[in-house]
């Protein structure tokens, strides 16, 4: 009996994988992954570009870190001229009672800005490059931000919901229940073929978003990276990931069962998920963005202009130990499941009315 | 195992709106006929049977099945439904593959079947062509295909001749033929009244979701005293015959055909009238052919249901 289900869970997987992976309907799911993918790599393209002028600058304008960073405070500008040459940039102004000038520098790899009031050097500013350490916060940002809360999560109404819905908008989902098959059968293979297709789509998106970020680093610094929490990050990511897809997945499963409209659950779920932070500690575990903060392996750091509301809403609460998450998930998940899985059990077709 | 289709006092609302009420039947092998007008609860019937929807009150059984047991009921049961739509993207073998697939036959199997299937509604050319390019006629076809593939030995077919050619319609019912022959369900809707008074061993008629006759259409046709049997005789001297036939208690009413060569009787009792005609035909009256002109589903219809419907 347990092999019988078990084909046909692997049949109904197989069916709907076509329908999930090459259905017209499912395209924006693509442009969703897609677009951090770009984010980051027109992020990196532009570094690369930005590396290649500096270190052309630097050609023309040759000059160390070491001599820059000895200029001082207070400086005139044939001193600074003196010492590090002439500057690969000339700006400035004039006011009534005062001019400034502003001289750029660059030793291949960082700018320096030298602001001049008077003919004194007033302010240094120095523009480090990107560094690994820096990008990786800025990906923990998008990735709980964006990538999480909005393109997994809309990603799972697209595929999710129309498991069923999509099939009774396309009056075909009674060939499967003609077939000598357990509704609880066909619920939990729609729901892994779901989740394989979610799961293929948004981990691949993951990790070309890590590839993207990190062409504009030099294969020294991506090694080094590597060998220390490297890997450790990018196989987290890949399970936070997943296991977004799998807590989003469940919910939408059943909401494309009780819904018409996937808008409405989506919204709620988008509410609930929102004012996590606000609910009590109980109704906290009742939601899926609650593990996956827990899970997610750097927290982003709220940027000082952030609004607070939005402070709030990215800030982890009180995590719970990574087991503790990821059984807490697979528990919602379960549950969910089941009750799809019950309500599939007494699902009529009245297409007329759905 | 039951062979037969039951349904006990079964109810369906559609909220307010009644699907069918308090039907009950006992449905024996055969070709059976479902009939009658629109929203009369033809096709709700077809979805309580095969579970595609719940009865609100009583019970099913298909064969000794539950409808509620898909797992069981589809190995004996199929359903060719009205509606003209089908899974995205697939050829018509791809169709009738992958939903066999589910009933655990192997690959190899599978291949086999579909094959024959395909083959038995003469759609083998087009078998590997998209189903979205198919005229309405092949794709009844294809879903007709796809309900016979597994063999059932129960096939509900909801309005299955639609969009078929004569020679098309004429081949789909020899293969309902064939199916009853070897003492299996075969249970259609159909608003073509000639066409199931041709095919059914048995009618259903229903009218605003009420079973109102059932049974095989000569018995139901009888016991509607109320409407006399109508009865065409052709012979010659049909005015002399018709005097004698008129001195019958049974007969209610004669009518003599225009051409003179013939007369429409209608009598209470036909059997009587039937025995008393090889008397009254003996002197000097050539009879060249005695047939009943209502004993048909088309009259069934307009005597049980009556409208404008039983002309179609």
């Amino acid at each position: 009996m347990m092999g019988r289900w078990l084909s046909q869970i692997g049949l109904v997987i197989r069916l709907e994988m076509r329908k999930t992976f090459f259905s017209r309907r499912g395209i924006w799911v693509y442009l969703l992954a897609l677009a951090p993918v770009l984010i980051f790599l027109g992020h990196s393209l532009s570094e690369i570009n930005n590396r290649k002028e500096r270190q052309a600058l630097n050609a023309a304008h040759p000059v160390s870190t070491a001599a820059l960073r000895s200029i001082e405070r207070g400086s005139t500008i044939e001193e600074v001229v003196e010492k590090v040459g002439e500057p690969f940039a000339k700006n400035g102004f004039r006011r009534r009672d005062f001019i400034v000038d502003i001289y750029e520098y660059t030793d291949g790899e960082n700018v320096f800005g030298f602001g001049f009031r008077n003919n004194r050097l007033e302010n240094i500013n120095e523009r480090d490059r990107d560094t690994i350490a820096k990008d990786s916060l800025v990906f923990a940002g998008v990735f709980q931000f964006f990538f999480l809360r909005l393109a997994i999560f809309f990603g799972c109404v697209g595929v999710f919901t129309n498991l069923f819905r999509g099939e009774m908008l396309d009056k075909s989902l009674h060939f499967y229940l003609l077939t000598p098959i357990r509704r609880e059968i066909l619920t939990i293979g729609k729901y892994l073929a779901g989740l394989i297709a979610t799961v293929v789509i948004f981990c691949t998106s993951t990790f070309l978003q890590l590839a993207a970020l990190s062409l504009h680093f030099t294969g020294s610094e991506i090694s080094e990276y590597l060998t220390g929490p490297g890997w450790g990050h990018v196989a987290s990511y890949l399970g936070v990931t997943a296991a977004a897809c799998l807590g989003y997945g469940s919910i939408f499963l059943i909401a494309g069962l009780l819904f018409k409209n996937p808008i409405i659950p989506a919204a709620t779920v988008l509410v609930w998920e929102g004012m996590n932070n606000f609910l009590p500690a109980a109704l906290k575990k009742v939601s899926v963005i609650f593990y996956l903060q827990s899970l997610s392996p750097v927290v982003a750091p709220p940027d000082a202009n952030m609004p607070p509301l939005q402070k709030l809403l990215l800030t982890a609460a009180e995590p719970v130990a990574p087991v503790w998450a990821v059984l807490g998930l697979l528990t919602l998940t379960v549950v969910v499941v089941a009750i799809a899985a019950r309500k599939a059990r007494k699902l009529e077709i009245n297409y007329s009315t759905d | 195992m039951n062979d037969r289709i039951i349904l006990d006092n079964v109810s369906r609302f559609y909220g307010e709106v009644l699907g069918v009420n308090r039907v009950t039947l006992s449905v024996p092998p055969g070709i059976t006929s479902l009939v009658g007008p629109n929203g009369s609860g033809k096709t709700t019937l077809m979805n309580l049977i095969t579970g595609l929807v719940r009865p609100t009150r009583g019970s099913i059984q298909i064969l000794g099945i539950s409808p509620s047991d898909p797992e069981k009921l589809f190995r004996v049961c199929a359903y060719a439904t009205q509606f003209d739509s089908f899974p995205r993207g697939m050829t018509g073998f791809q169709f009738v593959y992958s939903y066999l697939r589910l009933s655990g036959m192997s690959h190899d199997d599978c291949q086999r079947t579909t094959a024959f299937a395909i083959g038995r509604v003469n759609l083998g050319e087009a078998a590997h062509r998209k189903i979205a390019g198919y005229s309405k006629g092949m794709r009844q076809r294809i879903k007709l295909a796809q309900a016979i593939a597994h063999d059932p030995r129960v096939l509900v077919l909801d309005e299955p001749l639609n969009g078929l050619d004569p020679l098309v319609r004429a081949e789909t019912i020899a293969l309902f033929r064939e199916f009853a022959a070897e003492g299996r369900h075969v249970i259609v809707s159909s608003h073509i009244l000639h066409e199931v008074d041709t095919i059914s061993d048995q009618v259903i008629l229903l009218s605003n979701g009420y079973v109102v006759a059932e049974g095989k259409i000569h018995g139901v046709r009888e016991e509607m005293s109320e409407h006399p049997m109508q009865v065409i005789i052709r012979c010659t001297r049909a005015n002399v015959l018709a005097s004698r036939v008129f001195e019958q208690d049974n007969v209610v009413e004669v009518r003599l055909h225009a051409d003179g060569g013939g007369l429409l009787v209608k009598t209470r009792d036909a059997d009587r009238f039937y025995r008393a005609l090889n008397h009254l035909a003996l002197d000097g009256v050539g009879i060249e052919s005695v047939a009943p002109a209502d004993d048909n589903v088309n009259s069934l219809y307009e005597y049980l249901i009556g409208g404008e419907e039983s002309t179609r």
